[in-house]
């Protein structure tokens, strides 16, 4: 009797013990932060435990710091192997766009004003003599190492973040995190299913109203928007914005966005500048099958291109 | 077309998910799959018996893709007074094209909450036998959705002030009010009026967030991060971030 009493007392406090347990073990939860880095604000959403958000959130950092470092406007750094990567990557992308994606436009960027924000408009003869310095094919590389003339400016803005997100979300899988996107300013990668347990939801800002065009919904995909009224100025109600057509020296023409869609950040990053500038954005995306774009074009109208996917316009 | 028809067709069309993401929540709305090369023939008399028989309001319409031939079909709608809207204003019609994996018979389906319904009715039987006849299998799918195109936006009616990461307030967005916050980095000031919220002013070197149009989605937010304050209009979110 007196036995049977004490294993019910011990299988009852066990329970009791083991209910304890899983009630008060730590659970993942959604955690955000924002940044500042690339001159924009960058958030971040991961599915984490919240002792751990802290080391995720580090990592960002380290890994963003490091492009900027490597990367940004005025750096000289032409020969560690993370510049070499990502310029393989530029050329090939500069070669598939027919030079509508370039990062030599940097003394483009500087004589209209957006490296100092002290905006103008260039006359031809300074975008004629500027020209002589654009176009990938200038630069050499000798040893593993860049050669550029010395008026060559490298403008890394156009794939430097989109190198950083894929790099950072490599990093963040590796350390376990399932679920979560990285979001810098335009510049998107997410994975995993959202908070609701379905697809992230992520609206592609209209480019003239406070509103969307549209929601994507999407996972384990990256998405980045170009567009023209992210930098600009106006004089005499003309819009000037900091897409530049390396062709003409003149910001391209003919679209308010761009955004593409497919496996990589980097390349939706690139592609969507390359297609802002094309004026055949159709033939570029065919050398891509696994990216899609939805482009608005200067009247407002929306296109898409290439692969489909999930989106719907409200 | 069958049942089994469509199902064994509707497995071969690459795009018809959008269109069941797209309306998922709301069961009141029809589809209607048409398959054929040349959709522009055969729409025209098929929304006009749905219109006869109820099943669409209004005259807007949106192309949802930009195959060339979908040109023909804005100008034969045109021609019988359907208007063409481009998002993101309400549409009641959507139009989409999706190529199929494989040819298959032209036909007609209408699926309304999830069940077909036969519209081969004495009006339209015509036009059945007529696309059949033909018997050259078609490689398009043309999607039909009678729906507004309006999602769940909602506007909000509160938005929340946050400073590091604590809320410390709320305010109506119906109510004209400006409001100044001192965090522990600086200073923020918050307007909200018709409805919007926005930063007017903040002590932040950055000055993104006085950068960023108004706020009045619910679930739309402004961040100042080197002052560590957060603006959010209340309500959940019909989307998880923006990009653009």
């Amino acid at each position: 009797m007196i036995h049977q009493l004490v294993r019910k007392a011990f299988i009852f406090i066990s329970l009791f013990f083991f209910f304890l347990f899983i009630c008060c073990a730590p659970k993942e939860k959604w955690q955000t932060s924002t940044l500042i880095y690339f001159d924009t604000v960058c958030e971040v959403k991961l599915h984490c435990f919240p002792s751990e958000f802290n080391s995720y959130q580090k990592e960002v950092r380290r890994v963003f710091s490091e492009i900027e470092i490597h990367f940004s406007p005025g750096a000289r750094d032409f020969s560690s192997p993370i510049v070499l990567s990502l310029y393989h990557k530029a050329l090939n992308i500069y070669y598939d766009s027919n030079g509508c994606f370039d990062i030599t436009i940097g003394s483009l960027s500087r004589i209209w004003g957006f490296l100092n924000k002290s905006f103008r408009i260039p006359s031809k003869e300074e975008i004629e003599v500027v020209l002589n310095f654009i176009g990938m094919d200038k630069i050499k590389e000798e040893e593993g190492v860049l050669i550029l003339e010395p008026s060559i400016e490298l403008d890394w803005g156009g794939i430097a973040k989109g190198l950083g997100i894929d790099l950072a979300h490599q990093s963040l899988k590796s350390m376990g995190i399932k679920r979560g996107f990285i979001n810098a300013g335009g510049d998107l990668f997410c994975w995993g299913k959202n908070p609701e347990n379905d697809t992230w939801k992520i609206g592609i800002n209209h480019p003239r109203e406070n509103s969307y065009i549209g929601i994507l919904a999407i996972s384990g995909v990256a998405a980045a928007t170009t567009g023209d009224y992210q930098r600009f100025f106006k004089i005499d109600g003309i819009r000037y914005h900091h897409i530049f057509n390396p062709q003409t020296g003149y910001p391209a023409k003919g679209k308010q966005s761009v955004t593409v869609i497919g496996p990589k950040t980097l390349i939706c990053d690139a592609l969507s500048t390359a297609l802002f500038v094309s004026e055949n954005p159709e033939k570029i995306l065919k050398k891509y099958p696994n990216y899609g774009a939805i482009i608005v074009d200067s009247e407002g109208k929306v296109f898409m291109f290439g692969r489909e996917y999930l989106f719907r316009f409200i | 077309m069958d049942r089994r028809h469509f199902f064994k067709t509707a497995l071969f069309a690459p795009l018809l998910s959008p269109f069941f993401v797209s309306f998922k929540s709301t069961k009141k709305a029809s589809h209607l799959y048409l398959i054929t090369d040349s959709p522009q023939r055969y729409i025209s008399l098929i929304l006009q018996e749905l219109q006869r028989h109820g099943l669409i309001d209004g005259h807007n319409f949106t192309l949802l893709n930009s195959f060339s031939f979908f040109e023909d079909l804005k100008r034969t709608l045109h021609q019988e007074g359907w208007k063409h809207v481009q998002p993101p204003f309400h549409t009641n019609i959507c139009f989409s094209l999706s190529r199929l994996y494989q040819k298959a018979d032209p036909s007609f389906t209408l699926v309304k909450s999830g069940k077909i319904l036969d519209i081969r009715s004495k009006e339209l039987a015509s036009l059945w036998l007529q696309m059949n006849r033909n018997n050259n299998p078609s490689s398009f799918l043309t999607i039909v959705s009678f729906k507004e195109a309006k999602t769940s936006v909602r506007s909000g009616k509160h938005v929340s002030v946050y400073k590091d990461g604590r809320k410390v307030d709320t305010i109506f967005l119906k109510k004209k009010t400006l409001r100044s916050y001192t965090t522990e980095r600086g200073k923020v000031s918050v307007r909200v009026e018709d409805g919007k919220a926005w930063v007017s002013e903040s002590s932040c070197s950055h000055k993104i967030c006085c950068l960023s149009p108004p706020v009045f989605i619910a679930g739309e937010r402004i961040i100042c991060a080197p002052n560590h304050f957060l603006l959010e209009i209340e309500g959940s979110a019909f989307i998880d971030t923006s990009i653009g």
